[in-house]
Order: structure tokens, then sequence, then C-alpha cells
């Protein structure tokens, strides 16, 4: 504008005393338009943020710093912007070799310090933060380091005692030795008791021998084990004597410091997978292996030299459960992991749908922002607030978990196993909308949202298969049930508390005060877990009445105990929200937490048919649900930008079309 | 006086305002806040409230006087049109001394002009640098921006024992006030949608850096003597350095803002601070050349720059030489571990710059040091706008000395008595906790006080400037 223009601008507005914004000038070229500059945010994101990420926030940015300014980490330059994200081109060799040289240049800067020699829960809380800000650069970096300090480190540290320690620990901080855990085969996943790989006592020479008797005993599936690992984890069934003592965890070589497969071990590489690729995947055959008598992890159980079985824990069912006990660690991390995918790939479709139009309304008007369209917030802004409830509810699991105790040990297991389900199938389900909400440029890879599905995909089937996991929780729950009724013991634990009380008159929905309010919310998801939990108790005593047994009824009441799950979890969710909430002071803060758990608790309502089914949601207060999704989701979408940027996700992390991404595509940008 | 008088007679009579606030606004604008005038969209200190249409700032009055007067020929009072005209000029140009303006035919050249104190930015100097960058934004005559230093300085920096004389006490708000407008211009330059073109012609430090690293190109020469010194003054490396050193390559910015480290003009350049080399004795051609550009595209201005640019060879016992031991040590996650991998790395060669490097983190305010690897490494995540509300924050609590009062004592001992040894409280790394720390990086706990504004930016911003929100 030049001056005279300007002036005459301002002379106008004066004379006719409005105040509209400068005139348009149709321009037949798009232009981006960052959506930082429309609106200044309405709370505080750096507060936001502290509450989703919710700890150790310096090392984390520490760490994304250690990403960006590495060469290792595959920085491209597009838009005026760095964006870190492995080379997919890569063969799947590369990609492992890769993985592997990240991680050695990341141990040559600490990172790792204190991963498996430190205690207490800062220790702790930092290994999840740095952790998991390195899932949001690449699962398969995540995977290599889980499987090596959290499975082969974690079973050492669990299951092993002080000469484990002493021996291994440090040397697996430091990489002089990789491990593996070898637990999976091909002919059991999740039913890890049935394993066929046999661990035999000869108190000759005082080894183990370990064998595979089988095709199905093979170890599949053994992160590391394909290429780098030296050492693994056996978990096999323990013969001494004849007798099969159960399964117990040992430790093994399987190369030498050179790379060479050890004797009597055969290898061989799972292949190409639909994700994870920069993970070696291996599957392991041992002919009858000899390992000395000190490589049986003995904190639950050991073999005296002359062969004698000795155990503190009698009941074989106990022991069998102490030698579960680090998967509980890998759910966490899991659940975890899940809630920062979908965190990157709104981020991502949110920013995209605030600066790509589509269509006009008027015949000369400008397009339609997508992030204007009601049915384009209906798809997201759930979803943000879904989002927004994982993340406390993981802050919430991952502090139980570096509190625990023996006593909380069943809780972390039945809340970890739930959330692991629940979130990584939210996950999944987010990515696809999101991979969808960006159109064709969610299908590249650079963009990330679509590749991220194949990445994740799997996180729904390792470290027990979902549906199994939301048995263990309704199983878990009938316990609990039945432990009160034949016992007359009180709820106490689980967020059951509750149920001692009457069950409460639920306040009609249609009103808007109502049906944001979080008591009648909690309220109503109290009922539908109160009226599935006795529903399930009553289906499996039927079941058992006509004489099934205790298992089989179990397995014939699966709808319900599928729908006890769900509805566990998103009531223990919804009251980790509330809790958050409650702790907040009067302000912005506070009211979108208000608007985003109203949010979240509308649409596990909408969505799941056993409020209806339960009979505590009416058919006009399903509508009345709907409608009320809808208007949340508009009451949101001023603030989508500020609930994204405080996800703290550097735009490194992010892809191409979060930010310019007519610059990023320009002719200028292409290599020539 | 006369002028300034029927100025005040004639604000009072057309924009209805009343005679003390008119006194008040015209001499005192710097001890009020900014608001946004409902005009322009700019952010002003120099406003009036107007009935119907809120706040209009002095320049966009005078738009509206100069109209209303030449709209009517028989005004009787024209000549108060004149003498408004007049004095407004005085007022807002009576600093003109300080700041130079070459008009060229689409060039602004703006001349630091403070020699004597190398150019160090007063707070008239800062408060006229963005009203000069607000009015040739919209100023659709000028395409582009030449900012260069009279004497052997670009500018040495902000004027900070100034701050400090008037920061004492309760009275930090007017150092706050200070370095408000000063983010703000860096603000400003950040996002500019001109490229703004500095000739680093001389001593670059601090907020010298923070008046032409943001810009688009950065012009070193032979002359260059480049420094983030902030740390041994016990205050940190603010400016927008939090945006800006994090860019650099690898860990350099670390070790730049925490040893306060001299840079050259090669090495400048080679890390990326300047765009450009030019030698000194063919700046005046360059800038004759630059004049005669007629558009702000940056292809052409960058093609301009580069007939006169040269790559010069960096010395041999330069720092850029040793990235792999600035990044395999300052990359490390606190202050106390760079130190030691510092150590490690002396122990095993020996090299001077190992130790001269190691000396300086001593010699430099514990507090400093804490408190800008946080805000380097937070900075690396964020966008620049970001970077300095969070640099606002820390200063005001600096200025208020919340935890330390590191910033007066580096004054006292570097500026004022220069005896060069300040003894800084606390006094060493590791009395400083994470938890104080946190004091500086949360919010001021005052009614009144607000994190730093931001001035509006409009939607037609070039693709280098949309990179940097």
């Amino acid at each position: 504008m030049d001056r005279a223009s300007w002036r005459t601008q301002v002379l106008s507005k004066h004379l006719l005393h409005s105040s509209s914004p400068a005139i348009l000038q149709p321009n037949a070229c798009l232009h981006y338009s960052p959506p930082e500059l429309s609106a200044p945010f309405a709370f505080d994101i750096k507060e936001m943020r502290n509450l989703m990420d919710g700890h150790n926030l310096e090392d984390r940015d520490w760490l994304f710093g250690l990403i960006m300014h590495s060469n290792l980490f595959n920085p491209r330059r597009l838009g005026g912007r760095v964006f870190v994200s492995p080379d997919f081109n890569q063969s799947m060799e590369q990609q492992r070799e890769m993985t592997m040289r990240r991680i050695e240049y990341l141990l040559d800067r600490g990172v790792f310090q204190g991963w498996l020699t430190g205690t207490g829960p800062e220790f702790e809380l930092k290994r999840f933060a740095l952790h998991e800000v390195l899932g949001m650069y690449d699962h398969s970096i995540a995977i290599k380091l889980g499987v090596h300090f959290f499975l082969w480190g974690g079973a050492i540290r669990f299951l092993g005692t002080k000469r484990h320690h002493d021996k291994w620990l440090r040397d697996t901080e430091n990489y002089m030795i990789k491990g593996c855990f070898a637990m999976t085969e091909l002919g059991h996943g999740s039913n890890v008791r049935g394993i066929e790989t046999v661990a035999t006592y000869d108190s000759s020479t005082g080894e183990f021998v370990i064998n595979t008797p089988c095709e199905s005993a093979q170890k599949y599936w053994i992160g590391g084990a394909g290429k780098h690992a030296t050492h693994t984890i056996v978990f096999s069934q323990l013969n001494v004597n004849g007798n099969n003592q159960g399964v117990h965890a040992f430790i093994a070589q399987i190369r030498d410091s050179d790379g060479n497969t050890c004797p009597n071990i055969r290898i061989a590489d799972c292949g190409h997978k639909i994700g994870l690729n920069g993970v070696d995947n291996g599957r392991i055959w041992f002919d009858n292996v000899r390992i000395p008598r000190e490589n049986l992890l003995n904190s639950v159980a050991d073999v005296s030299p002359n062969g004698q079985y000795l155990s503190t824990i009698k009941d074989p069912d106990q022991r069998f459960a102490a030698f579960l006990a680090p998967l509980t660690f890998g759910r966490v991390t899991i659940a975890v992991s899940a809630v920062y995918t979908s965190k990157i790939s709104l981020a991502i479709a949110i920013r995209y749908a605030l600066t790509r139009r589509a269509f006009s309304i008027t015949p000369t008007g400008p397009e339609v922002l997508l992030l204007d369209y009601p049915i384009h917030q209906q798809r997201l802004m759930p979803l943000l607030a879904i989002v927004y409830a994982m993340s406390l509810a993981a802050n919430d699991l991952k502090m139980m978990y570096v509190k625990r105790t023996p006593e909380s040990n069943k809780t972390i297991h039945v809340v970890s196993s739930a959330y692991k389900a629940t979130f990584t199938w939210n996950n999944m389900r987010i990515l696809q909308e999101c991979r969808e909400a960006c159109g064709g440029q969610g299908y590249k890879t650079e963009n990330r949202v679509g590749h991220l599905k194949g990445e994740y995909d799997v996180q729904s089937t390792f470290e027990g298969d979902n549906h199994v996991l939301m048995q263990q929780v309704s199983k878990a729950l009938l316990a609990e049930y039945r432990a009160n009724q034949k016992k007359n013991k009180p709820f106490a634990g689980l967020g059951l508390e509750y149920m001692n009380k009457p069950q409460p008159t639920i306040p009609s929905l249609l009103t808007s005060s109502t049906i944001r309010s979080s008591q009648s919310q909690i309220d109503i998801f109290h009922s539908r877990e109160r009226d599935l939990l006795s529903r399930f108790a009553a289906e499996v005593s039927e079941y058992q009445a006509k004489g099934e047994s205790a298992e089989s009824a179990f397995i014939q009441s699966f709808q319900l105990a599928e729908d006890l799950g769900r509805a566990f979890s998103e009531r223990a969710v919804l009251q980790t929200f509330m809790d958050a909430e409650s702790t907040l002071p009067a302000g912005s803060l506070k009211n979108i937490f208000g608007l985003l758990r109203s949010l979240y608790a509308l649409t596990c309502l909408d969505e799941d048919a056993s409020f209806l089914r339960s009979g505590y949601l009416s058919r006009d207060e399903a509508v009345e649900v709907r409608k009320e999704v809808t208007k949340l989701s508009s009451e949101l979408r001023p603030h989508a930008l500020a609930l994204v940027s405080s996800f703290g996700i550097p735009d490194a992390f992010l892809s191409p079309i979060a930010y310019d991404w007519i610059d990023s595509n320009a002719w200028a940008s292409v290599e020539h | 006086m006369q002028d300034s008088v029927l100025t005040l007679l004639y604000i009072h009579f057309y924009a209805r305002i009343s005679f003390w606030k008119t006194i008040f606004v015209l001499f005192f604008p710097f001890t009020l806040p900014h608001y946004e005038c409902d005009e322009c969209h700019m952010l002003r200190n120099t406003y009036f409230r107007r009935s119907s249409i809120g706040f209009s700032c002095l320049f966009c009055l005078y738009e509206y006087s100069s109209f209303f007067v030449s709209h009517q020929p028989f005004f009787p009072f024209n000549f108060l049109f004149w003498s408004f005209r007049f004095s407004f000029f005085l007022f807002f140009h009576g600093f003109d001394d300080l700041i130079l303006v070459e008009h060229k035919l689409s060039a602004r050249i703006l001349i630091l002009n403070r020699p004597k104190q190398l150019n160090a930015l007063s707070f008239q100097m800062v408060s006229r640098l963005l009203e000069l960058f607000y009015d040739y934004e919209s100023n659709s005559d000028v395409k582009l921006v030449v900012m260069k230093g009279n004497g052997r300085a670009f500018c040495a920096g902000g004027d900070v024992a100034a701050v400090v004389r008037y920061a004492n006490g309760d009275n930090w708000k007017l150092g706050a006030k200070f370095f408000e407008i000063e983010y703000q211009m860096n603000y400003l330059m950040a996002t500019y949608s001109k490229p703004q073109i500095s000739i680093l012609n001389g001593i670059v430090m601090g907020g010298g850096a923070g008046a032409s690293i943001h810009g688009r190109f950065r012009v070193a020469t032979e002359n260059t003597v480049f420094a983030m010194p902030e740390t041994a003054l016990g205050l940190f490396p603010d400016v927008g350095a939090s945006y800006f050193l994090s860019r650099l390559p690898g860990f350099f910015g670390e070790y730049v803002g925490l040893t306060g480290a001299r840079l050259d003009g090669a090495e400048l350049l080679a890390c990326g601070l300047a765009t450009h080399f030019v030698h000194s004795s063919k700046l005046t051609s360059l800038e004759e050349a630059l004049c005669k550009v007629e558009s702000s595209d940056t292809a052409a201005v960058s093609a301009i720059i580069d007939k006169y640019s040269e790559q010069p060879l960096l010395r041999e016992n330069s720092a850029y030489h040793r990235l792999d031991i600035i990044n395999k040590c300052f990359s490390r996650r606190t202050i106390e571990e760079i130190l030691s991998s510092l150590e490690r790395e002396a122990m095993n060669t020996a090299d001077d710059w190992i130790s001269a490097t190691i000396q300086s983190l001593k010699k430099a305010s514990p507090t400093s040091l804490k408190i800008f690897l946080r805000l380097i490494r937070e900075g690396k995540v964020q966008g620049v706008g970001q970077c300095l509300v969070t640099e606002y924050r820390i200063v005001c609590h600096v200025l208020r000395g919340d935890f330390s009062k590191d910033f007066f004592e580096g004054c006292r001992a570097i500026l004022l008595d220069k005896d060069r040894n300040p003894k800084w409280e606390p006094s060493k790394l590791e009395l400083v906790t994470d938890r104080d720390v946190d004091i500086y990086f949360s919010k001021v706990d005052e009614e009144w006080w607000n994190d730093l504004r931001l001035p509006k930016r409009f939607n037609n911003l070039p693709a280098w400037a949309i990179s940097k929100l």
C-alpha cells in the first residue's frame, strides 16, 4: 500500500467510524497464511505444556536439540525449516544400521546415563521423558532401545540378583554388550506358559542345556536378534531331574563381540515388516546350548549345584506372574508412546486444517478453511479431547508406576493393561482420521501421519494382545466384585469405591448445565461400569450354573468382558481428567479443561452403545449428546492451534504440511 | 516553544482531549504502555483516546489533522496546522541525531549515530527504530532497509549502563520498558516483510546483534567483531539470541552464548550468523548498488550483494575448526557436564583454546550460565516470538533481582567501576538449582505485569519470515 492510499484509508475510517478490516485484494495465487498470526492464544501454552508433558521438560528439550543438530537424524530443510525423520527410502538393512548408529551417538552424548544403574522416581521419570522423545523421532529407535534397556536390562534387574546386576548392568548401559529378549515363539505369543523351549539342568557339569525341540519352538520376533544383539534372555521350561518347574528366564550369549553367531545357535531374520524396519527382528533356534548355572535369573527361583530346585514362591501361578513383571513397564511405555504419536498426527492435521482451504460458499468469496467446516471440526476436535484425556491419564499411570509398592502392583497391572489396549486402539483410529483429514498430503511419507499407521499398528499386538489384556482387566474386576459379594468386602482400589455407595439418581442430561457437569458425567460412567460389571458377573455365574468351567464361562461372556474393560478404562481416564481439572486455579486454563473434559465424556457417551443398553442414557439424551459434541467442537475451534501448540512438539518433529506447505513444495525446493 | 504550545492547543481542540493528558502524552510517552492503534494497527505509546473510535496514535491523528486542515482552504487558523506539523517533527525527530536516516530511491539507510558510546542503543534509539521499521513496512515506496553504524562499531549493544541507572530498586519497570521496546523491535525485524541489510563493519555485540541478525541479510567485513558477552555481565544473551544462536550448526550457539567468544567476519559467515562477507573497501559501492534496487525481491538483493562478496579464509586457530569438540562438549545436558567434558578434553590435548574456553565459563556468572543454557535449549524448539516472550520474562526477573543480583554486580564491575572483578552471588554453579532457574522462566507476580506483547504481523509475510514464527 502506498502512502496516499494508506492515508485515505485512515481518513475514511475516521470519517466513517468503521473498523472494518483492510479490503481484501483479489489474488489469483494462494498465499500461505501462518495460523499463528490470526489470534493470540487465550491461555498460556507453556503452562498447558507443563500439564501435558508433566515432567522433565528441560531434558526433553535437550534431547530434541541433540536430534535436530545431528546429521545422523537425516535433517531436511523445507520451507525454511528443518525436519528430522528417518530416510524410509533406505533398505531395511540400511535403516537398521542407522538406528544403531543413532543409538551410538546418543550414548556418546550421555543420553542413557543411569538408565539401568540409576534408581528412584526421578531417574525413572527422566528415562520415561527421554524415551518418549526418541519415540517421537522414530518408533524403531524407541523399540530398539526398549528391548535393550527395558526388556533385556529390565529382566536382569527385576529377575536377576546381585551377581547378575554386577556383571551385566553397567556393560548394558554402556552398550559393551547388546541384549535382546527371547520370549515369544512361533507357536506361542500371548500364552507364554505354553512355550516349548526347554532348559535341562546337567548337574554333572553345573550347566543348563537349552534346546529348541521343534520348529514351533523357534523364538520369533526377537527384536535385536536379527543383527546386533550379543546376548539374550531366554524364556524356557525348566527341567530339573525330570521335573518341569515351569517357565524360567536364562541368559545366553548368541554372538561374539565381532558379531559372529555362537556355536549351536541358529539365527534367521523375520524379514520386511509393515513398520519398524529399523529394528532387526530375528528368529533363534537353540541346539543344546550349554550355559553356566549362574545364568539362571534367580530372584524368584534357583537351582543348587547338585540339582535341587529352590523357590521362595511356592505357588506356580504367582511364580509365573513374577516372571512377567518386566512386561508391566513395557505396557506403560507403550500406552504413553501411543499418546505422543496421536499428538504428532493431530498437531499436523490441525495445523494443516488451519491453513488449507477448499470450496467457496459464495461464487466470489474466498475458499473456506478446512477447520471452519463443522464436519472437519467434528472429525478432529473430539480426537483432540481424547488425546488430552489420554495424556493426563498416561502421566497418572507413569506416576503410579514410579511410586509403585508391592501393594500397588496389582492396580498398576490392571490399569496399564487397560490403558495400553485403549490408548493404542485410540491411536490407530486417530492416525487414520488424521491421515484422511490431510487428504492426499497425508499419504506422503514425509508428512508422517500415514506412515505412522504402519509403524504403530504393532502396538495393539506386542507386549500383550489388546483383547487378551482387556480380558485381564475384566477378570480382575470380576474378582473384586465376587470378593465383595461373597465376603462382603468393601470395594477398595481400582477406583471402584463408588460401588460401595448406592446407585445415585442420575439427573437428566437434557439441560446444557447437567450435560456439561463433571458430576453427572462421572455418574453416568459409573452407572455403565456398575451395570456391566454386575451383568458380566451374572452371566459368568449363569454359564457356570449350567455346568461350564470357570474358564469356559469367562470365554462365553466375551462381549460383556470387552465392554466392561472399555468402560473401566474410559471411567478411569475421565476420573483423572476431573482430578487434574480440580487442582487448577480458576482461569482460562481451567475453562479450557472443562470444555475438553466435557467433549471427552460426551464423545464416549456418543460412541459406546453400552450406555444406551444399560438404560442410563435415554434416546432423547443420546440425540442431545450428539448435538452437544458438535457444539463443543465448535467452541474449541478457536483454541485448536493453542491446544496443539501446547503439546510442545518442535516443528522439526512435525512435517512440511504442518507449516508453509506452499513454500516447501515450491519448485525452488525441488532437488534438481 | 511557541510551536509546542500551538500543538497542544491543536490537539486539545480537535481531538477533544484534556489539556493535561495532552501534555502528559506528548512529553512522557515513554512512561506509557503500548497499545494498538485502531487506525494503523501498530503498537504505540503515543496514543489518544477518541470517543467513538478507540485508541488513535499521534501518527494517525497527524494524518487526520493534515487532511482536516488542507481540505478547508478557508480555515482561519491554517497556521496552526503548519506549526503542528513542525513541532510533531521536532518531537519525534528530535532524537534524530542518534539515528540518521538517508532517503534513497527505494532504500532507506539507517545509521546508528552514537559513535562515542560505540552506538549503544538507548531507549530513544530503539523506540525510534521501532517506529521507523513500522513506517517503512507500510510505505510502499520503501523496498529495503540498510542499517549501519557510524564509527568503529555497528553497535556494541543495548545501553545497559543507563538501564541499570534507572532500573535500580523499585524502578525496574523503566528498565523493563526498554527491553520491551527492544524485543518488539527484534520481533519486527525477524518477521519483516522487506529485506533488511545490516552492514556489520565493526563491533557487533548483544543488542547490536539483535538489531541485525534477525534481518534477512547480514554483511560481515574484515573489521567485524561479534560477541554475545552477556554472561560475563551477569545478564544472559537476549534480543532473540535463544532463537538465532540455537539455529547455528551443531552446538556452536551454546558455545558462543555461554562463553561470550568473539567471532570475526569469516567465522560469522561460516556459522551462518552473516549471509555475506564483503571487504570494507567495497562497502560504498555495495551501498550505492543497493540504493538502485527497486524491489523487495530477496533473490535480486542477494545477487547484488553476491557481486561484492568474497569467500574469506577462516583463521587457523578459529573456534569453528573445533566444531567437533564443541559439539561433543557443549551438547551435554548441564553446565557442570559441559565443563567437566571440556576439562577431560583439556587433559587429552594441550590446546590453549580449550583452556581459554574453560576460563571464560568459570569467569561468567553461574546464574547467567544456567539461565542461558535452559533458554537456548528451549529456544531450539520455539519460534522467534515465543523466544522473545520467554526472554522478556527472564529479563524482568533479572531487573527485579528476584534470585540473583548478578546483573547489577556485573555492570558495576565491568561498566561502572571497571575493576573487572565481579563478585557473583551465588558464586558457584552447584548453588544454582533447577528450582532457582525455574523462577526466571515464570510469569512475574505483579498485577499490572503482562507477557511481552508481540507486534501484530500481517498475512503478507515472505516465506523466510513465516518460517521463524
